[in-house]
């Protein structure tokens, strides 16, 4: 386990809002005054329910969206739009059906104009790593859902980018695949030194990967609680510890929790708060 | 392939017990295959007269010729025609509705116009079909363009991809098989068109043996044209779909 205290900031936002603007011309604030720090190779989740605005902080936080005020800093400078070096992955896997595996997988490669000779190894090792080499040249129609979405991780890795965001990727499928994919999904992040920000909206799943989580109450969305979950016995889904967490976060999920303003987390489950200067 | 195989043999052999009797009025007007086939072979595979007359192959081959030529130039341009449309929403606003008040023309209706400027030959023929395919297919593949998942875009450009780049291996590759779905159902309009072109204005391919049939008042001679005008778009729709199945089997 990385020590959270001892890691550089990557991303943090400074009183992040965004609204939209909706067909009558009214504003709905989606995010309102969101402040998050990030510490490079770190595992964050973010936590929320169903249109809640944690996709949208996100994006905001990839650069792929405007912020309508405040800000966002990659490597403690301003992010002005996307860059490589934040990789995304998304709830629909989003292979491009054209392409066998291996080319969907060296596809950030090609579409910087490089030759295949000069990354096809590296697409080969990814491959072996997320234990698809065996089908690389098959089509993203001849494999299963698990599969497809290891490919597009094997994809937004292989580039190395320093961040990856992940909207959801396990939502879409069965739970014996996603606790699969889960388990893979965290021996990647320890075999590699990239930051990963997953957003769910599955406690459970916000618990067992996140070593920062975060939780994002609505309307509009603003961060309502922030924890460091880095003992063993939150990857074990089974563990009392776990249950109780799993219960309070689902308590503050729902609004109805009676603990939060008096800091349940350090006091009642003995879980360190996330303290800001 | 089976079930329409044995539909037809069914249909064959009832236009044959109805054509048996040669004292039955329809026979001269709609005379049996087992009537008109044989014209085929008696003429040596030539159809009309003296130094006039063709071989049949040579008949279907320019009409062949001339309705992939119009299509193969009609895909091309719609497809670069749609992307640059789509480019820019200024262009959406000005072009789209003008190609949509063309678009519904029916492509004979040009047959005039491309005589008096192309005169008597390919070009017409060519000109008909793309008339009769371009618009329609650039209209498409703009609405194909927008249609393409936000996400795929948004994963190309997160990869570093430059603008014209995303467009060459990802818009185009996106839209490519649903334009050309929409190519092969145009096809039965360009088959149409250019055979219509064939009959008025133009002195071979396979619209003009029929028309050679009329003016011999050859019963025979239209219904052979007629059925090889069936045979042959058939045969080239089953090409077409073939192509597809190869070379555009993905959906986005």
């Amino acid at each position: 386990m990385k020590l959270i205290e001892a890691l550089p900031t990557v991303l943090s936002c400074r009183n992040l809002s965004k609204s939209f603007r909706g067909s009558h011309k009214q504003e709905t604030v989606v995010l309102a005054d969101i402040n998050l720090e990030i510490c490079k190779g770190t595992f964050v989740t973010i936590l929320g329910q169903s249109g809640g605005g944690k996709s949208t902080l996100l994006k905001l936080l990839g650069g792929f969206l405007p912020s309508s005020s405040g800000k966002v800093l990659f490597n403690g400078h301003p992010l002005k739009g996307n860059t490589p070096d934040i990789g995304m992955i998304f709830q629909d896997h989003n292979l491009y059906p054209w392409m066998a595996v291996e080319q969907n997988v060296g596809f950030g490669f090609k579409i910087k104009g490089e030759k295949p000779g000069k990354y096809k190894h590296l697409v080969h090792e990814i491959l072996d790593t997320v234990g698809l080499f065996h089908a690389r040249k098959l089509y993203p129609h001849q494999l299963s859902g698990g599969m497809r979405q290891r490919v597009a991780i094997a994809r937004s890795i292989v580039v190395k980018p320093t961040v990856l965001l992940l909207d959801e990727p396990f939502s879409a499928l069965d739970v014996q695949l996603r606790r699969r994919l889960q388990e893979f999904l965290l021996a990647l992040w320890s075999e590699m030194n990239t930051t990963m920000i997953l957003v769910t909206h599955n406690v459970e799943e916000a618990i067992l990967l996140g070593q920062n989580l975060v939780v994002v109450g609505d309307s509009p969305g603003r961060i309502v609680e922030e924890v460091q979950i880095s003992d063993a016995q939150y990857r074990d889904r089974y563990h009392p510890d776990f249950l109780r967490l799993q219960r309070y976060l689902e308590s503050v999920l729902e609004g109805t929790s009676k603990e939060q303003e008096n800091g349940c987390c350090e006091e009642i489950l003995a879980i360190p708060r996330i303290q800001r200067n | 392939m089976i079930c329409g195989m044995f539909s037809c043999f069914v249909l064959i052999c009832i236009w044959e017990l109805v054509g048996f009797n040669p004292a039955n009025p329809l026979t001269q007007v709609l005379p049996p295959p087992s009537k008109f086939l044989p014209v085929l072979f008696e003429s040596d595979f030539k159809i009309g007269l003296g130094s006039q007359s063709t071989s049949i192959y040579q008949s279907v081959f320019v009409t062949l010729f001339r309705v992939f030529a119009g299509m193969t130039i009609a895909f091309l341009a719609a497809i670069v025609c749609g992307m640059l449309i789509s480019l820019s929403e200024w262009a959406e606003l000005f072009i789209l509705p003008v190609l949509g008040v063309i678009a519904p023309i029916a492509p004979i209706a040009w047959v005039p116009l491309a005589l008096v400027v192309f005169g008597i030959s390919n070009l017409t023929a060519i000109f008909i079909v793309f008339m009769g395919v371009f618009f329609t297919l650039t209209i498409a593949t703009v609405a194909e363009i927008k249609r393409i998942p936000e996400n795929l875009l948004i994963t190309a450009r997160n990869l570093a991809g430059n603008r014209f780049n995303v467009w060459r291996m990802v818009v185009m590759p996106a839209v490519l098989p649903s334009v050309f779905t929409l190519l092969r159902l145009n096809f039965i309009a360009a088959w149409m068109a250019v055979l219509a072109a064939e009959m008025t204005g133009l002195r071979d391919g396979l619209g003009s043996v029929v028309m050679t049939g009329r003016n011999l008042f050859n019963s025979n001679l239209i219904l052979l044209g007629i059925c090889i005008i069936g045979i042959s778009g058939f045969a080239v729709d089953r090409l077409l779909l073939l192509i597809q199945r190869k070379f555009f089997w993905w959906k986005v």
